[in-house]
């Protein structure tokens, strides 16, 4: 009976279907025509048709699974920053005098502002986290080996890049936390040896933190890292598809290069895989966005070092407890690690893949790993304490008489001063 | 010119300035304390004390206080007649008073001359001049015998951050302050009192010390019925509150000490809302109409603070939430102005006045607090929109892994 019903719907939305094809209806399919006149030069210089024809029809090898999803969510999440980035710009005034105003008029005011801000700070988030699992994945399956030693290199480059836009990005709301964060890492960055102090210098553009560090980090973070970024992922993506995906730990030798052959093709298969997996990211970072935006903070203020400091992004607790608990020394050996796992495939360039003939290189990875883990949980603990700057700083007191803290009675005489001697009163 | 003139002329120059210079200020009357003094050939050591006072910047010199005869460089000449030598702690005040008493000296320094007069009415004086009894300070105590500053010099021992501690070289003394029955506790508890913190903590200058309330060269206690004027020459709102209420009654006519009724005379302690009624039955019986009275006056100022305080956490919240508090943080200054006349006005015990100061606190903060509820309304609202998202995210899902079994099937 149903079936009857729903063959009988079908059939009349075809027939209509029909109708309407074979109509001289201009109003309706003339526009499609028109489109289909206009594409058709370009097809015929850029056979644009033929080329997506070809993507959909690659076939990745057998064995790649959910797992090789962790790079696509990476790229999504870049997407989305993307995204919602150049709509926050229409609204985000990067001075700062206006900064954190206009900040606060677009999670107040604009309509699902605060939906493309949190979802902006979540996915600068989770590309962290991403990354480091895609990395992850690599690294455990020696994925970095010849032929794919540059792609290593390249993804380790996006890795900094993204490490980068996160910390340019952190300054532009200009609230206390952001400001007072900067500033203990700049502060911070003065202690390294050698450049140390010129680095610091050339960040900030001031002596402190001020308008000429917000408008560094905005022109950073809109202007320059997208350009690289967007360098960086192309010629990445082009190494994924000349050198193909690595192939399973168990098989010697290196993989077959998709296109045709055997292997599950892109289009349904895979897209189908990746439409899933970018509908629980999506939805995933949405509902991270409502349950827990991001608050604002105070409006920045020089004057005033805050009593505790509300971190955001992943980083920043992890440079907290670096600065905090062990100073540059740990920062050197993180980034020994990090300089370490870049040159890797330069040392290992044995063809086995095999865990226990790689013990060296996993313990180089573990321990990044660690150290990286431990710096952020103990970032974390460090959320109610205020920056590091303030035990420095001098205390801010006008030209007033020193305040005593012991009780005083008339003071002995001080000694003759030299430069006294038989002067002229 | 003939350049060998110039130079000529040059040097005159020079040798001129040089002798004209210490001429000039022998005639400004400032007889330089160098080699060519005589004092300071023996008694070097007290001529950098002197120098660094406003005395010394004047143009007064040794002999003008101790006499003798500065161009000698001899004992015996030196200290020739007239010669005062080292004056005692009575002399000393007739000394400085020679000077400091003459208001035709005085003038041009814009300096008192009746600091003597002064002196002889108080407690010190009375002891130092009238008794002969040395415990009282005489100028030298305080001043110092050659560096004398002026109050404003921080390094003065009589400047508001020193002159309560060179009172309490005396005052500390137990051995000296026992044959008088007083305590050596003062200066400890003012310094931990709002007047010493404020001094000593928060570097406020405005901040009474000592001598603001008992007086500097007449130094006295002030009698019980005039605390309430003395307090009152800072607390001006206080005291007019207070004379309206019932207790200025009784403060003019001795019957309680004033201020220091309900606050510690050195100490004063700031009574906490929470504490009012405790303080009331200090003097009125549990039960009895103005302990009933001191109940509501602390359940209102108490309910005023609570309802600041949850006015403040809800402008964090709305700062958290990204929200303009320019407008709540302004009438949360108007709340906070009323309660800070709430705390004047209980000295009147005007229940009137202060029952409408304690609504006009509950109404602005309650306002901002509502204000507070409707952003986290908004923000509840985000969370409900989730559950689309998650019903879209969850069909896609869904719709995509029937598929995929669907070709997975197909390619087997």
């Amino acid at each position: 009976m149903v079936r009857k019903a729903l063959s009988s719907i079908g059939t009349a939305v075809s027939q209509t279907w029909q109708a309407i094809k074979a109509s001289t209806d201009a109003s309706i399919l003339g526009a499609a025509r028109f489109l289909g006149l206009l594409y058709g030069p370009i097809d015929r210089s850029l056979p644009i048709d033929k080329a997506l024809k070809k993507s959909l029809g690659y076939r990745l090898a057998p064995h790649v699974g959910w797992r090789h999803s962790l790079g696509g969510i990476a790229y999504l999440l870049f997407v989305i920053l993307v995204v919602t980035g150049v709509m926050l710009v229409f609204y985000y005034r990067p001075s700062p005098e206006e900064a954190h105003a206009s900040i606060q008029h677009l999670v107040s005011d604009v309509a699902f502002g605060w939906l493309v801000r949190d979802v902006h700070a979540w996915s600068a988030n989770l590309i962290v986290v991403a990354l480091i699992l895609h990395m992850g994945r690599v690294f455990l399956e020696a994925s970095y080996k010849p032929p794919r030693e540059t792609n290593w290199l390249i993804g380790l480059l996006l890795l900094v890049v993204v490490f980068m836009f996160g910390a340019s990005g952190y300054l532009l709301p200009w609230d206390q936390w952001s400001y007072w964060l900067v500033a203990e890492i700049t502060h911070a960055m003065e202690a390294l040896p050698f450049f140390g102090a010129t680095m610091a210098d050339a960040v900030r553009g001031d002596e402190v933190v001020s308008g000429a560090t917000l408008s560094r980090f905005f022109a950073m973070h809109v202007v320059l890292l997208p350009w690289v970024a967007a360098a960086l992922l192309v010629y990445h993506f082009i190494l994924v598809r000349r050198r193909g995906i690595a192939p399973p730990m168990d098989v010697a030798g290196d993989a077959p290069k998709g296109a045709a052959g055997p292997g599950v093709p892109f289009f349904p298969t895979q897209l189908l895989r990746s439409l899933i997996v970018s509908s629980l990211v999506i939805a995933v970072v949405i509902t991270l966005a409502a349950f827990f935006p991001r608050p604002v903070g105070d409006p920045a203020d020089i004057s005033t070092v805050p009593e505790s400091i509300v971190t955001t992004w992943l980083l920043a607790d992890v440079a907290r407890a670096l600065i905090r608990y062990v100073g540059p020394s740990l920062f050197f050996v993180l980034v020994i690690l990090l300089g370490g796992l870049a040159v890797l495939p330069l040392f290992d360039r044995r063809p086995t893949r095999d865990l226990r003939d790689r013990r060296m290189a996993l313990v180089l990875g573990a321990l990044f790993l660690v150290v990286f883990a431990s710096a952020w949980v103990a970032g974390r603990q460090m959320r109610d304490t205020p920056p590091s700057i303030a035990v420095e700083q001098e205390p801010v007191v006008s030209e007033q008489a020193p305040i005593p803290t012991e009780p005083l009675g008339p003071r002995p005489i001080q000694p003759a001063q030299p430069e006294d001697e038989g002067g002229v009163p | 010119m003939n350049p060998s003139r110039l130079l000529y002329l040059a040097i005159g120059a020079l040798a001129l300035s040089l002798v004209a210079a210490p001429r000039y200020a022998q005639a400004q009357g400032r007889v330089t304390l160098d080699s060519s003094y005589g004092c300071v050939s023996c008694h070097a050591e007290h001529r950098q004390s002197f120098i660094a006072g406003i005395h010394s910047e004047w143009g007064m010199r040794c002999h003008d206080c101790h006499g003798g005869d500065p161009t000698a460089f001899e004992i015996a000449s030196g200290h020739r007649q007239p010669f005062l030598g080292n004056p005692n702690k009575r002399e000393t005040v007739q000394l400085c008073a020679s000077c400091h008493s003459d208001p035709n000296q005085m003038r041009q320094y814009g300096l008192p001359a009746d600091q003597l007069a002064e002196f002889r009415t108080s407690r010190h004086g009375e002891l130092l001049l009238a008794r002969g009894i040395d415990d009282g300070p005489g100028c030298t105590d305080c001043h110092d015998a050659h560096t004398i500053l002026p109050p404003d010099d921080a390094r003065s021992d009589v400047h508001p951050t020193n002159i309560s501690a060179t009172c309490a070289v005396c005052h500390d003394d137990a051995e000296m302050m026992g044959p008088y029955g007083i305590p050596v506790d003062q200066f400890e508890t003012y310094r931990a009192s709002a007047h010493g913190v404020s001094l000593y903590e928060k570097g406020n200058y405005a901040s009474p010390t000592c001598v603001n309330c008992h007086g500097s060269h007449a130094a006295l206690p002030a009698p019980p019925g005039e605390v309430p004027n003395v307090c009152g020459q800072c607390h001006v709102l206080v005291r007019q509150e207070f004379f309206e209420g019932p207790h200025g009654d009784g403060a003019l006519e001795g019957e309680i000490p004033g201020c220091l009724a309900c606050h510690s005379q050195h100490g004063t302690e700031h009574i906490p809302a929470e504490s009012v009624q405790a303080t009331c039955r200090e003097c009125h019986e549990t039960g009895t109409p103005e302990d009933v009275m001191a109940g509501k006056l602390q359940e209102t100022l108490v309910q005023a603070e609570q309802d600041l305080e949850e006015a403040s956490h809800s402008i964090d919240e709305l700062v958290r939430h990204g929200r303009d508090v320019t407008s709540a943080r302004l009438r949360f200054r108007t709340a906070k102005a009323n309660q800070l006349q709430l705390t004047l006005v209980q000295h009147s015990l005007d229940t009137l006045r202060i029952e409408d100061l304690s609504r006009r606190v509950r109404s602005t903060s309650r306002g901002i607090q509502e204000m507070a509820e409707v952003s986290t309304e908004h923000r509840w609202e985000h969370k409900l929109m989730t559950i689309p998202v998650w019903f879209l995210a969850l069909a896609v899902v869904f719709f995509s892994a029937v598929k995929l079994s669907g070709v997975r099937r197909t390619y087997e």
